[in-house]
Parts: structure tokens; sequence; C-alpha cells
């Protein structure tokens, strides 16, 4: 993730760059270091180029061969497939009807037609949009109030260090972990506490009603049913992955506010400012540097695979309730990679991993550019 | 995904063991379905023919007839019968053999606190669960077919499988011969799109978001649901008995359909099968062979594999009820072996060691 990592720091630090190398090399030379370290410079050197090159090797071949894999898809459905939601692998055959949904019938028999699988990304692009969307807007409130917790507070209080430990530590915990815990714990309470709750409190609420039911339509007749609330389903979803952003959005958040210069702060207090005002003002000083951190937390929400499968409830559709079930691109992939045999519906899945890698290239490139842009470098 | 792991595990330690002087080793791979049936016969037919080791791979039926028609593997295990592309793949249907070797259930399991005695479900109400039309489980029309049984005013949440899979392909057939509404809406397939519900990967995916939510119904594997002791209820067949999955009431299903097993590439369909005792959501699992056994290197090798199938097509049969899967009717063991005689090795006749 962090393979274009900025060299600022290292290239500032004197004795790291090549040019101090050589300045030591000589040196070394004229105090008598044989020749054979020389060579091992030279080595490790030549080691050190080659493994960047690889690095970047590997994320072009990614996208080479997710584009050649793809190609099906991509030929046959061009960029309609962003916007078509229709995800069916199976083909159907079914007696033809006319417009005005009569049978056609030829000698007496009726004229069947087959209707080839058809697939499209717009659900998953929605679950996926939505359900990151959700996530940051649960995470960044906690995120930033934390990282203002961390530099102005934390340090008097001589929990720093600790409180950046627990933290960041959360950032390390496997994602299984994440979802097996929302899937015995964060659901079933939702289904049985929290959901019924919600419910009462808003179902009332006239034009809130979309929130509860759904509609489905079926050969032109259209159902309304009430959603069962599951706790497998969008909110749930992005409830986890809010949890699960919250360390790298609070740990980068930290660094960028670390970063604001003190006479800043100083200045703010000694125009009069409130502590409050202050903190208002720090977080305007390093605003474009959060915009990074929120930028890499949505990057991570939008690819995050295993918890989001577990929690999400995996039906390909649009819904408008955030307690119906939803899928993301990530999940989509998790759920059918594995058997998908057939060659246009791999193909798919393999355009859907093709746009999930170049929308997180996006927001990490964009991430970058705001952290680094401002802050001149963070360590992560 | 366990079940696999297990598998895999068996399968190394099986190549772990070093090969011994005249030992035969073969390998198969395919359906996951039945893998843990195949996995006991392995094990069962090793104990009385130490010389021979079989290494079964369930990699998904796809899987398995990609490997054998790549002739990687002795035989491919499938639960969709070859379809004419594939046949066609593998020489036509002179060059191939294909036989039932057992036969698995589907089954409606739910989660219903309180209600103990299986319920009893018809063809068309699950299809009106799965398109929405029944969305409480104190529906009348449920209500109707249980009486005496106090359903409770909760919503229903139907749970589907999202990875293509035999099971998937078994209940939309199923349904498909209940409902042409539901054939021609939401169609047949190992994948379909259902127009609502929660999904879940695998059997331990249905499975778990089953066990999880209250008011859930969802479709899977018989042998699993008997496993994992989650309640499942009775069908009514297409004689208008309800039956529940047994093996004897899965076995006659296939009973059934037994005329439609000729030649030596055996299909039949033997779900909404006809017959007092047979349970509707029923299916064979399928082997699949070259008939000249081309993709076998020397006699041994052709004279244990075949050895090994006729084995598990017989004294083989008695495992399969002890692991919740159906055994071969008499007349559909018959078929089979009928089929398994048509195999030669490159044209020669196959002697087979006892």
């Amino acid at each position: 993730m962090n393979s274009a990592a900025p060299a600022s720091p290292a290239a500032s630090q004197p004795g790291w760059s090549r040019e101090s190398g050589g300045q030591n090399r000589s040196g070394s030379g004229e105090t008598g270091v044989s020749r054979r370290a020389r060579i091992g410079d030279a080595v490790l050197g030549w080691a050190c180029r080659l493994s960047a090159a690889l690095i970047a090797l590997m994320l072009v071949s990614l996208i080479v061969v997710l584009v050649h894999s793809a190609w099906p898809a991509i030929r046959q459905f061009g960029l309609g497939f962003l916007v078509s939601s229709d995800w069916r692998a199976n083909e159907i055959e079914r007696p033809l009807r006319d417009a005005a949904g009569k049978l056609v019938l030829r000698d007496g028999e009726p004229v069947m037609e087959t209707l080839a699988p058809s697939f499209g990304a717009l659900p998953v692009i929605w679950g996926t949009a939505v359900s990151s969307a959700l996530a940051l807007l649960i995470a960044v409130p906690i995120s930033l109030s934390a990282a203002i917790f961390l530099v102005r507070v934390a340090p008097k209080l001589r929990i720093a260090g600790a409180a950046s430990f627990l933290i960041e530590f959360l950032a390390a915990v496997p994602s299984l972990a994440f979802g097996i815990w929302a899937l015995f714990v964060l659901a079933p309470f939702f289904q049985n506490h929290v959901g019924p709750v919600l419910q009462r409190v808003f179902e009332p609420i006239p034009g809130l009603r979309w929130m509860f039911y759904e509609t489905v339509t079926v050969a032109g007749r259209t159902v309304e049913r009430p959603i069962p609330l599951t706790g497998r389903d969008l909110f749930t979803g992005s409830l986890i992955l809010a949890i699960m952003i919250l360390p790298i959005v609070t740990s980068v958040s930290r660094d960028v506010l670390k970063a604001v210069p003190r006479t800043q702060i100083e200045g703010t207090l000694a125009l009069g400012a409130t502590w409050w005002q202050s903190c208002v003002a720090m977080l305007r000083y390093g605003r474009s540097g959060l915009l990074g951190a929120i930028m890499l937390g949505l990057a991570r929400a939008a690819g995050e695979t295993m918890a989001v499968t577990m929690v999400i409830g995996n039906n390909n559709q649009i819904s408008p309730s955030p307690f119906a079930p939803a899928q993301t691109m990530a999940s989509v992939l998790a759920n059918e990679f594995g058997e998908a045999t057939e060659g246009l519906h791999r193909a798919s899945l393999l355009y859907v991993a093709l746009i999930l890698l170049t929308m997180s290239l996006v927001f990490n490139v964009v991430a970058r550019r705001l952290v680094v842009g401002k802050v001149g470098g963070v360590s992560h | 995904m366990k079940l696999h792991l297990i598998g895999t595990i068996a399968s190394a330690t099986v190549c772990g063991a070093g090969a011994i002087a005249g030992e035969v080793r073969l390998s198969g791979a395919g359906a996951t379905f039945p893998a843990p049936l195949y996995t006991r016969w392995v094990a069962e037919y090793e104990k009385g023919h130490p010389n021979v080791q079989i290494d079964y791979r369930s990699i998904g039926s796809g899987g398995g007839v990609k490997a054998i028609a790549d002739k990687t593997v002795a035989f491919g295990a499938t639960d969709a019968p070859l379809s004419e592309k594939e046949i066609g793949a593998m020489g036509g249907t002179d060059s191939v053999v294909q036989f039932p070797a057992a036969l698995g259930a589907v089954v409606p399991a739910y989660n219903l606190a309180g209600v103990e005695k299986p319920l009893q479900f018809t063809g068309e109400v699950l299809v009106d669960i799965y398109l929405g039309r029944i969305n409480s489980w104190d529906d009348p029309a449920l209500q109707k077919l249980n009486p005496g049984v106090k359903l409770p005013k909760t919503p229903i949440t139907p749970v589907f499988r999202t990875d293509g899979s035999g099971t998937t392909h078994v209940f939309t057939s199923y349904l498909g011969t209940q409902s042409p509404e539901f054939k021609a809406e939401v169609g047949v397939g190992k994948q379909v799109k259902w127009p609502l519900g929660q999904g879940g990967k695998g059997n331990e995916g249905v499975a778990a978001v089953i066990q999880q939510t209250a008011g859930a119904v969802g479709y899977i594997e018989h042998n699993y649901a008997v496993a994992n002791k989650i309640a499942y209820g009775a069908v009514q067949n297409k004689a208008g008995k309800f039956v529940l999955a047994t093996p004897e009431s899965v076995s006659a299903a296939g009973d059934a359909t037994s005329a439609e097993l000729k030649g030596n590439v055996l299909r039949a369909d033997a779900w909404n099968a006809p017959g007092e005792g047979a349970y509707p959501i029923s299916a064979f699992t399928y082997i699949v062979l070259y008939k000249q056994l081309e993709n076998i290197k020397n006699d041994n090798e052709a004279s244990a594999l075949l050895g090994y199938l006729r084995w598990s097509l017989g004294a083989g049969q008695k495992f399969s009820a002890e692991m919740h899967y159906a055994p071969l009717s008499e007349k559909v063991q018959q078929a089979a072996l009928g089929a398994l005689s048509s195999v030669t090795h490159r044209g020669k006749p196959v002697v087979i060691a006892p």
C-alpha cells in the first residue's frame, strides 16, 4: 500500500543519500578499508535498486494481468458496466412475451427466448461508496477528537505513549478477528436490541418508511415487504468499517497535528483564543493533511474484505435503506471468485477488481499528495 | 471450507507416507459436496488394499471437470452432469463414462425458537418465500401446512448461497419445476440472481446466517444440516406426501429415475421425482472417466482404479448412509456398474485384482 513512500525524509538526512555515501567511500578508501567493502557497497546499492524496481514492477504487472483477464468483460460491457445493475450468472430460458405481455406462440407452442448471463457493477459500486461514506461519517469525528487528545491532552497526562500504542495496536488486529466479532457480537446485538429501537423511533416519522420497507419486483408484480432486521446489513457493515479505519485516520491525523508549528498555537492563544478555538485553528492549519488522512481511511474502507463480507448481507442490490443487505466490490470478489468458472463471469469479477484497484490507487495518490505536501513526510 | 481443509490434510498425509514398492497412486478431483464421503471411501478401501493410494481433492465440480478434460487426474467428480459441450471437449459420448456414485439432498433449514417438530413446506411456499410474497412465519399459507404448530409472528429472512454451487443448482432446479414464474424470472443455475434475502458463502456461510438470525430460512446440504444440528423441514413430494430427507427417501428419489439411466454416459434429474416415499429435493453426484482410460499410464493403475470404483459402487455404498448421504438403489447400482463395465484400457479389457 505504501509502495510510493516519500523519498524526502531519507534524502534530507545526511549520510543516507548516494552522494554522501560516495563521499564516505572516498574517505574510507583513504583510511584503508578494503576493496571488498566497496564491492559490498555496490552490491547492496544494486540490490536496493532491484528491490525498488521489483515493487514497481509488481504494481504494473497487477494492472496488466487484471486488464488482460478482464478483457472479455471490458469488450462486452464497456463503460456501461459501471452503471448497469444486473448481476446474473445464470442463463434464463423462458417463454417469449410480446410488448403487451402476451405469450408469443408458433404452431400452438410458446416460443422460448434465452437470456444470456449479464453483469453490471453498479450495485457493488453503490455498496462500496455508501458503506465507505457511512464509515467515514462515523469514524472521522472520533478520529479527529482522538488525535487532538493525543497531541494536546495526553502529553500533559503522561499517557500519550500508551494511548498511541493502543490505537496503533487496533490497526494490527487481523480483519478476520473484527469480522468474527461483528458476526457473533455486533450483528445479534443489532438484531435484538438496536434495530427494534431504531424501528420504533423512526418508522412512525413520515417520509422514513423507505428505511424499513423494500419493494421486490418479480414478473412485473411489485410487492412491498418489511425488511427483516437481521443485523447483517449495510449499516453494520459500515460500522465495522468505521472501527477498522479508526486507527489509520487517528494516527495520521495525530502526525499532521503534531506538525502544526508551536508558534501557530501559541499565536492563537496570545490573541485570546479559548482552548477550543485554538484546536479549531489547529485543525484548520492542518486541513489538507487531515483530508489526506481521511482519504487513506477511505482507501482502506473501500478495499476491506473479510469483515465486511461477514456482516453486510451479500446481496447485489441497490436499496436506499441502510438496514437492507448490500454487497461491496471486495465482498463480491470474496463471495464469487472461487467458483466462477464460466468465462464472462470470471472476467466481470476481474473487471470489478480492476475498478477497485484503480479507485484505491487514486485515493492513495491523492491522500499522499495532501499529507506529504503539507507536512513534508509522514512515517506511515 | 472446513471439509476441504480436512481433505487437504488427509491427502497431504497420504502423500507424505512415501512410496512403497509396487504401490499404485491415483488422483481424483472435483465436487466438494461428496468429498467427505469420498474421503471415507478412500480410507476404507485403502485398509483392504494397502498398495493403493488415492488422493481426492475437493476443488469444486467445475474444477473437477476441467481436471479430467486436461487429463491431470484419473477421475473427475461433479454434481452437475457433464454438458454437451463438456462431453465434446473430452472427445464425445463414445470416449466418456459418467455414472452416479451417491445421492445428496438439499433441505430447507430454519431458525425458529420454540418450534420443535419439523415444519412442512411445499415447493410453492418455498417459491413464495424466496420471491418475497410470504414475509412472516405466521402467514396463513405456512400455518395451513403446519396445523398444530404455533408459528410466531417473526419476519422471514430467506438466505441463499452467493458462490456458484451444485446445491443452488439442485434447489433452483426443484423450484423451477414448482413454478414456471420462478423458472422464467430467477431461473435455474449454479448461481442465480435472488430478488431478496441474505447471502452466505458455502454451506458454512449460509448455516452461520441461519443460526445467527431469528426467523431465517435457507437451503443447505442435508449432511451439513445433520452434522451441525440445524433444524430442517419436510417438503411435499410429487405424490403429495410430506417427506423428510433421509438416506431412504433420497435413495427412493434416485430409484424413481433409474429408467433414464442408459448407456455409458448416465444422467438423471432426481429432483421432483415421483413415488410416495421420494424426497423431492434430491440429486445424484457423478464420477467421470475416460472410457478408454487414455489418461492412465499402465495396466496396474487401470486395474486399481476400476477396482476402487467397483468397490465404491458395491461395498462402499454401506458407508453412504452413515455419512448422511444416500446410497444408490439396486437398480441405479446396476446401471452404474453397467456403465463402468464398458471401460477398457486403450481398448484392452481391464483385469480387476480382487
